[in-house]
């Protein structure tokens, strides 16, 4: 007469569902990913009576320009600096990196709307999952089945993984639906350069690597999941750890807001690197976007947002199973 | 007899406050076992600490014969419960909140059209709870409780939100279900009167301490007193004091006067008066009311 975990979940499942969150989600990113197809669109019509040559040659110009005026801060001037060099490594090679095609916002959307968009959204579906259950009252006859507490919380961990997995599904797939029609719908083996990397000042193109668009953008959406898995896990820790569904999802929105902010404003308090808004836009630095801090190495995002998730869900767990439920 | 719950020497301490303390009772298989006290008495603290939601500083739970600590998923399959209102899924139907839950026992779904009918709400299990008035919500927190045919019933109030006709209605539903199927019923209430039609034995709680507990009869029958109506009630009161009977209530605005005593003690106390030459118009045996008792027991604390 055990119960059985799946069962669990389809009970889970089924609150999210009914609660219409998932629905929201879907929504925002059907809006976005529209917007975002739209702009890529008229991009497509400036871009094809251009020569993008010029263009881009202009914009390294005016990059170099801003780097001998000076006065800018290190990280801005590290990311710039790769920047010049990136284009220059497309204008040798003679590829435009800016054509726009429905492959190229498949896979920009990894990047695009993993570094804000997305954990917000995991943070709309994940904070409430258990709040809600205290601000309904519901938790009163949650917790008194025969099922033990950890159970019950970790049912509610898969699922929240289900859906932050079913979110990236998604919105690649929105991305790919509102983009066919209206951008060149070929391109997924065009050629993409990453692993731009940075020994100090020095630019080396060594370690680039050229790989297919669709390689590439499985490798992009990979580490997003990852990131996401992290910040399902976080948003379950601030989901036990209030008692109404609003100071919990305005917790995880002001953290990562809040953490992103304090990112670009004070990149010289390196302590910054630890928090886990840091290491979120796993996709940008495997892109060869420079991280915030010095020392920032993948190895190094990858390992602090597993410490930061497991950490979040070893302080979720002993509290779900300890604490006092009163009314 | 089998024991369906046994709470022994339940305390629970919050900082340097004692809400419970010390709180001990039994209850058996087929009994309706009422728990009264006044608002923040710790009445609702006790029952969370029955059914698991929180935990005791000190003491044990046991339902049937498992200890709610080592042994809790035995022990929760023994019981149904509604803990204060009865929240379930707003956003869901009345169906889908049995389902959850039945998934939840591993109950057959079956058993879902058997606990509405129990309660008269298996015509509307396809509407939101949402939609639900306060009595059809009590009646489906009362049906999930059914679920999984449980050896021990705790509700909460279950009387709130209902009308007379349904108070009735779940009152039998009660009753049958601890005669015919020897379930265990467990009560809190602040309508004494419904304690006292329905249940089989009463607690009394009041700041944390359980004051009384036994069988409804013998505790209001241990409360026997007499009541005089006499011509002058302090003299009456100095006189019943001199021999060692104890007024209850000394009521100085009325010519009525209480005394705690059983009526075969009463002659020798007439015969004083008309000694002392205080008439007496009446001298009568009185069964005190359940609420009588607890107003007298809690001291003059009003409940609910």
């Amino acid at each position: 007469m055990e119960t059985m975990f799946p069962a669990l979940i389809q009970n889970e499942t089924l609150k999210v569902l009914r609660r219409r969150r998932f629905l929201i989600v879907v929504g925002i990113l059907l809006v976005i990913m529209t917007l975002v197809s739209y702009s890529q669109y008229r991009q497509l019509k400036a871009a094809q009576n251009q020569n993008w040559r010029a263009e881009i040659q202009e914009q390294v110009a005016r990059y170099e320009n801003r780097l001998r005026r000076g006065g800018i801060n290190d990280s801005w001037a590290r990311s710039m600096r790769a920047e010049v060099r990136r284009l220059q490594f497309y204008l040798d090679r003679d590829i435009n990196p800016r054509q726009p095609t429905a492959p190229l916002v498949v896979r920009t959307f990894a990047n695009a709307a993993g570094f804000l968009l997305l954990p917000l959204l995991i943070g709309v579906l994940g904070s409430d999952i258990v709040s809600a259950e205290n601000a309904e009252g519901t938790d009163k006859l949650l917790l008194t089945r025969p099922v033990r507490r950890w159970k019950i919380l970790a049912s509610k961990l898969v699922t929240l993984w289900m859906f932050a997995t079913l979110t990236l599904i998604v919105g690649a797939g929105l991305s790919w639906i509102v983009s066919a029609p209206v951008l060149p719908a070929r391109g997924w083996d065009a050629p993409m350069f990453n692993g731009f990397s940075f020994a100090g000042e020095t630019f080396t193109v060594e370690s680039v690597r050229e790989l297919p668009l669709w390689k590439d953008a499985l490798i992009a959406y990979g580490l997003e999941w990852y990131a996401l898995i992290a910040v399902a896990a976080i948003a379950l820790l601030l989901s036990v750890l209030f008692r109404s569904s609003a100071a919990s999802i305005g917790t995880m929105l002001a953290s990562l807001i809040g953490g992103t902010i304090l990112t670009r404003i004070s990149p010289d308090w390196t302590a910054g690197k630890y928090l886990f808004v840091s290491a979120l836009p796993l996709a940008d630095y495997y892109s060869g976007q420079a991280p915030p801090y010095e020392g920032m190495t993948m190895m190094f995002c990858i390992g602090l947002l597993g410490a930061w998730g497991i950490g979040a869900l070893i302080i979720a767990f002993v509290i779900f199973t300890r604490k006092d439920v009163f009314g | 007899m089998t024991i369906a719950l046994e709470a022994a020497s339940l305390t629970k301490v919050i900082g340097d406050r004692t809400i419970v303390d010390q709180a001990s009772f039994l209850l058996k298989a087929g009994e309706v076992f009422g728990f009264l006290g006044p608002n923040g008495a710790g009445k609702t603290t006790t029952i969370r600490m029955l059914v698991g939601l929180i935990r005791p500083t000190s003491g044990s739970v046991t339902i049937c014969g498992y200890d709610i600590r080592r042994e809790f998923e035995k022990a929760m399959r023994c019981i149904g419960c509604i803990v204060e209102t009865p929240d379930l899924y707003r956003f869901m139907t009345g169906r889908e909140n049995l389902e959850h839950f039945a998934r939840m026992l591993g109950v057959r779904n079956g058993e879902i059209l058997r606990v509405a009918e129990l309660v008269n709400l298996a015509n509307r299990l396809d509407q939101r709870v949402g939609t639900y008035s306060l009595g059809m919500r009590q009646r489906l927190g009362i049906a999930q409780a059914m679920l999984g045919d449980p050896k021990l019933l705790i509700l909460d109030e279950p009387a709130n939100g209902l009308d007379p006709a349904g108070i009735r209605e779940i009152r039998e539903l009660l009753r049958s279900l601890a005669a015919e199927r020897n379930m265990a019923v467990f009560i809190s209430s602040h309508l004494l009167a419904e304690i006292e039609m329905i249940c089989d034995r009463v607690a009394i709680i009041h700041r944390g301490k359980v004051l009384r507990e036994g069988p409804v009869d013998s505790l209001i029958s241990s409360q026997k007193a007499m009541e005089f109506r006499v011509s002058d009630v302090n003299r009456a009161a100095a006189i019943f004091h001199d021999l060692g009977a104890p007024v209850i209530k000394p009521a100085p605005d009325s010519d009525v006067i209480q005394v705690s005593i059983a009526e075969s003690e009463a002659p020798p106390l007439i015969a004083a008066l008309s000694h002392a030459g205080v008439d007496i118009y009446y001298a009568r045996p009185r069964v005190q009311t359940l609420e009588e008792m607890f107003i007298e027991v809690t001291g003059g604390e009003t409940v609910g």
